[in-house]
């Protein structure tokens, strides 16, 4: 259904164009006999075609035509403009003003259905257009995040296979991501960085699918030689994921080579000190170490909140970058939260 | 100068499309504002408002053709031209004039 707005100060045109107009069919008219009552109907409303008369008393064809296309959006509308045929002159400076085309009076139904109705086709082809593009941006919307989600999917599930080598589990890999988090947000980070310290923190130990079982499995202490094969997984881990074209993936290199370093340089593998240490490895050397002193582990109790509070206190400016520290313990409600909704028994997925 | 209407009802159908519907609205609508349109003119023309008089003899040249008079158009012209350009002071009978066409077109058209 078009909407045609007829504007014309003489009652008899008025009715005369409504008429022709519903002759076209698939036309809803609207009337005006006053142009500036025309132009505020305009500045809520769409029409979809435009006939105004030329001669009117408060505001002529013309003016009236410019400041519609003044309007916003209303510079496609096609606009036909009502003469008589001596105004020669009206219809150039028309033309230049903004009108599509004209009508002569008096009006003839069969070039004013001719008229009529390429000025309608040409206004459904620019809306095919404009559908089509909004159509193809929502389409493009939800395609890339569909790739996105199973990026992160994918990202996750390999990190998972990396810890099902572990006594390790799901659920750690959740805590301590959504740990990492809460550090970034109390270091105001900004929302995109929070997001993508989430989403990278899981990959932390995906190298130690390069370490063998007898070391990784290995249910004593591991000797010194033994120890040194086991700290090749920020390596390999940086080695799997470094290069990629995905900026998770990217980050998730970072993190893999960085999150055993020291705040006091006595970590590895390069024993970086304080802000030499990427970011992201700082946050999540946090996280990482407090899920792992209060999770449950065949070899080890669960260490008690209070006493994993406290070793992350001490180790402040030793193992802990200060303000990472300072993150943590600020957002500890939200801890507490996560701590209670990933459990190690029920591991979701994804 | 001007010659008696005739009217044309096929010229005009043809030009409404063939419709009958319209051409009998145009006509009750001409005759309801016939008198409305003279006593316009005439109240424009002792204000010697040259503006409106252009403006309301531009509007019967249209009603005019509408009904396919084109002697009484030409008639409604000249005196648009003429306010256009200000010149009121020789358009009395001219005026008159017109407004007779008006109404011997309004006869004819049934009124």
């Amino acid at each position: 259904m078009h909407t045609v707005l007829i504007i014309d100060d003489s009652d008899i045109n008025l009715t005369l164009i409504k008429a022709l107009v519903l002759k076209l069919g698939e036309c809803t008219p609207v009337l005006f006999d006053n142009p500036l009552a025309a132009l505020e109907w305009c500045r809520t409303s769409e029409p979809d075609l435009v006939i105004v008369d030329y001669m009117m008393p408060e505001m002529d064809g013309l003016r009236f035509i410019s400041a519609f296309r003044a309007l916003h959006g209303r510079d496609e509308i096609p606009v036909l403009m009502i003469t008589a045929n001596d105004q020669k002159d009206v219809r150039y400076d028309a033309l230049l003003g903004g009108a599509n085309d004209f009508l002569t009076k008096p009006i003839d139904r069969i070039e004013f259905s001719a008229r009529a109705r390429n000025m309608l086709s040409l206004r459904t082809g620019q809306k095919f257009l404009a559908d089509r593009a909004e159509h193809l941006a929502v389409l493009v919307n939800e395609r890339t995040r569909e790739i996105r989600d199973r990026e992160k999917e994918l990202i996750f599930r390999m990190s998972r296979a990396a810890e099902f080598r572990d006594p390790e589990t799901g659920a750690h890999i959740q805590r301590m991501a959504h740990y990492s988090q809460i550090i970034a947000r109390g270091l105001d980070l900004g929302p995109a960085m929070e997001q993508l310290v989430l989403e990278a923190a899981p990959m932390h130990d995906v190298g130690k699918i390069g370490i063998p079982d007898y070391i990784l499995l290995k249910p004593g202490k591991l000797t010194p030689e033994e120890f040194e094969v086991m700290k090749g997984h920020a390596r390999i881990g940086h080695e799997l994921l470094k290069d990629s074209g995905s900026e998770i993936l990217r980050a998730g290199a970072e993190v893999a080579i960085s999150h055993h370093e020291k705040y006091d340089g006595s970590g590895y593998p390069f024993g970086l000190k304080g802000n030499q240490i990427p970011q992201l490895g700082r946050i999540v050397a946090v996280a990482d170490v407090f899920d792992a002193l209060t999770s449950e582990r065949p070899y080890k109790r669960a260490w008690s909140l209070d006493d994993a509070c406290r070793f992350l206190e001490e180790g402040r400016g030793k193992h802990f970058d200060p303000l990472c520290i300072e993150a943590f313990l600020a957002g500890w409600e939200n801890i507490l939260e996560i701590r209670q909704r990933f459990r190690d028994e029920d591991v979701p997925l994804i | 100068m001007v010659g008696t209407f005739v009217l044309d009802r096929d010229s005009i159908l043809e030009r409404l499309g063939g419709d009958a519907e319209i051409y009998e609205m145009m006509v009750a609508m001409f005759l309801d504002d016939v008198d409305n349109n003279c006593s316009a003119l005439s109240a424009a023309f002792a204000a010697g408002d040259a503006k409106v008089v252009q403006r309301e003899a531009h509007t019967i040249k249209g009603l005019l053709a509408t009904f396919s008079d084109e002697d009484g158009a030409n008639a409604a012209m000249m005196i648009e031209s003429a306010a256009k350009s200000g010149q009121l002071a020789n358009l009395a009978a001219a005026i008159g004039d017109l407004q007779s066409r008006l109404h011997e077109v309004a006869a004819a058209l049934g009124g």
